[in-house]
């Protein structure tokens, strides 16, 4: 059941084209912007750009297009980690109220399929193109960073613990949020809304990183990942609490 | 079939969407296709399983096709891979079964919406309002749809506010305005209605005697009779023919003769009026 919920999602979201290519909007920005900023200062930009941009950072390395490039590489991490979270909401808050909205919920909850097995297979929808855009994203933004610099930066440890297994546990804690939200706000645009300012904290840590306030260390990642399992975990389990099939169909 | 009427906002939908299974009913309880409903708890997934409910409105996916909107649903009832095919044939649907649902006409997305509730062979089969909002035509393609299935003998339920739908279809009929106010049992009182011509009409409507000469001749032929105006309303023991040969007999012009059942209409405004009344 819950595959078949899975592959019916999957073909409507490849049937819209409009929604993919929103998905797709954020990421490409994301790779774009750094990418070709670094290749400015590298390529084009005068020296003192590149002296400036050290001297922001407290670099002393010996190739400054070196230094100022793991420096992005690593303040440019989090916003990897906030691709995972944001993109799932994108799909997961219509989940229900989408549903709701195009009065497919009241014949879909009419058939015996279980709870656990709609939410997952909704989920498992928004999941898995979500961490795909964000894992090409990520080997195009590696990519790009190596051809730059004409060495092989990227990815390194931190950036694979990121995007390997951070980047799904935060996948599921955005999705699990959205899901959440949908059950109870059954407006698809409030509901995205709602669930996106879940990204906010990780984006407050961009901001400050990129601004040379603090550099975020490996301790930080491993308490990161440990504590999203956990709250994924439990979103799961509220989402299926909060599943309650009359209300869905009763609540104006 | 059983038909389900009753005012708007009387809980028609509300009754069906407990008996298969999406609402938990407050108080009392149902048996549905052997499942039991019980206060506070809304119906199994084994229930939903033996039932096919016709939503108020269609209620399938607008970019996936005919064929894989009935093939996701039959998935999900469990119902056999081929079923899906078998009933877009019968409906009439074969050619459509590649085309969006979005662009389907609203007669051939009603008719998609009741394959779907047969999909799964249920037990029991809830039409909610078959053809509301539907235009002429798509209104008589649904109502061919929903009189075979009736002629197949299948146990549904037809909520609807249609009398003429009723009256045509089901053999009882619930009347629903809060709670059950009444079930009428369809053609029980059928009754032959004769249309007299004007010459008759003096003779049964003025004076004891016309009327005298009416009894006398019917005697024998006739459970009872009733006049209205230039109408009888005969309850016949004898052949049809034999009651209009002792009427011209008796001097009667007969304009028509035709069947009568007693108006469902006035038996729906009457038992309204009591329900509000109390």
């Amino acid at each position: 059941m819950m595959s078949l919920v899975l592959r019916k999602e999957l073909l409507e979201l490849r049937r819209s084209p409009v929604l993919l290519l929103s998905m797709a909007s954020l990421p490409a920005t994301v790779v774009a912007v750094p990418v070709a900023l670094l290749a400015w200062l590298v390529r084009v930009a005068p020296e003192q750009a590149l002296l400036f941009a050290q001297d922001i950072y407290g670099l002393r390395a010996a190739d400054p297009a070196l230094g100022v490039a793991m420096v992005l590489a690593r303040n440019w991490l989090p916003m990897f980690l906030v691709l995972p979270i944001f993109l799932p909401i994108l799909l997961a808050a219509q989940s229900i109220g989408g549903e709701r909205e195009r009065r497919t919920l009241e014949p879909l909850l009419a058939t015996p399929v279980r709870t656990l097995s709609i939410i997952l297979g909704k989920s498992l929808a928004a999941l898995v193109p979500a961490l795909g855009i964000t894992w090409i994203a990520a080997a195009l933004f590696c990519a790009g960073i190596d051809v730059v610099v004409g060495k092989p930066l990227l990815p390194d440890a931190a950036w694979l613990f990121g995007t390997l297994l951070l980047a799904p546990l935060l996948a599921l804690f955005g999705n699990a949020t959205a899901v959440v939200v949908s059950a109870r706000v059954l407006d698809p645009r409030a509901a995205q809304n709602l669930a996106a300012t879940t990204v906010l904290p990780l984006l407050g840590l961009l901001v400050v990183q990129l601004a040379g306030r603090i550099a975020l260390g490996p301790r930080f990642y491993f308490a990161l990942a440990a504590g999203v399992a956990v709250a994924d975990v439990a979103l799961i389990f509220v989402a299926v609490k909060l599943f309650d099939r009359e209300r869905l169909l009763t609540r104006q | 079939m059983f038909g389900l009427l009753g005012p708007n906002g009387a809980g028609k939908t509300t009754t069906l969407r407990m008996l298969a299974g999406l609402y938990a009913p407050d108080a009392g309880s149902a048996t549905v296709a052997g499942e039991t409903i019980a206060p506070g708890r809304a119906g199994s997934g084994r229930l939903r399983a033996r039932v096919g409910l016709l939503t108020e409105s269609p209620g399938f996916y607008d970019r996936l096709t005919a064929r894989e909107n009935l093939a996701y649903f039959g998935g999900l009832y469990g119902a056999r891979p081929q079923k899906a095919d078998e009933l877009l044939e019968r409906f009439g649907l074969r050619e459509h079964a590649a085309r969006p649902f979005a662009e389907l006409s609203r007669g051939m997305k009603q008719k998609l919406a009741i394959a779907r509730a047969l999909v799964h062979e249920p037990a029991v089969v809830f039409l909610d309002e078959p053809t509301v909002g539907l235009d002429p035509e798509a209104t008589r393609e649904v109502r061919s749809v929903v009189a075979d299935l009736a002629r197949e003998r299948r146990t549904i339920v037809l909520c609807t506010h249609h009398l003429e739908e009723v009256e045509r279809l089901c053999a009882r009929a619930a009347f629903v305005a809060g709670r059950l106010v009444a079930v009428h049992e369809m053609r029980v009182s059928e009754l032959l209605r004769v249309d007299l011509a004007a010459p008759f009409a003096p003779l049964v409507s003025r004076g004891p005697e016309g009327r005298h000469a009416i009894d006398g001749a019917l005697r024998g032929l006739c459970r009872s009779v009733r006049a209205e105006g230039s109408s009888l309303f005969i309850e016949p023991i004898a052949e049809v023919p034999d009651i209009v040969a002792a009427l011209v007999q008796a001097g009667a012009r007969i304009a028509a003769v035709t069947p009568h059942k007693d108006p469902l209409e006035d038996a729906w405004l009457s038992l309204l009026a009591e329900a509000r009344a109390e």
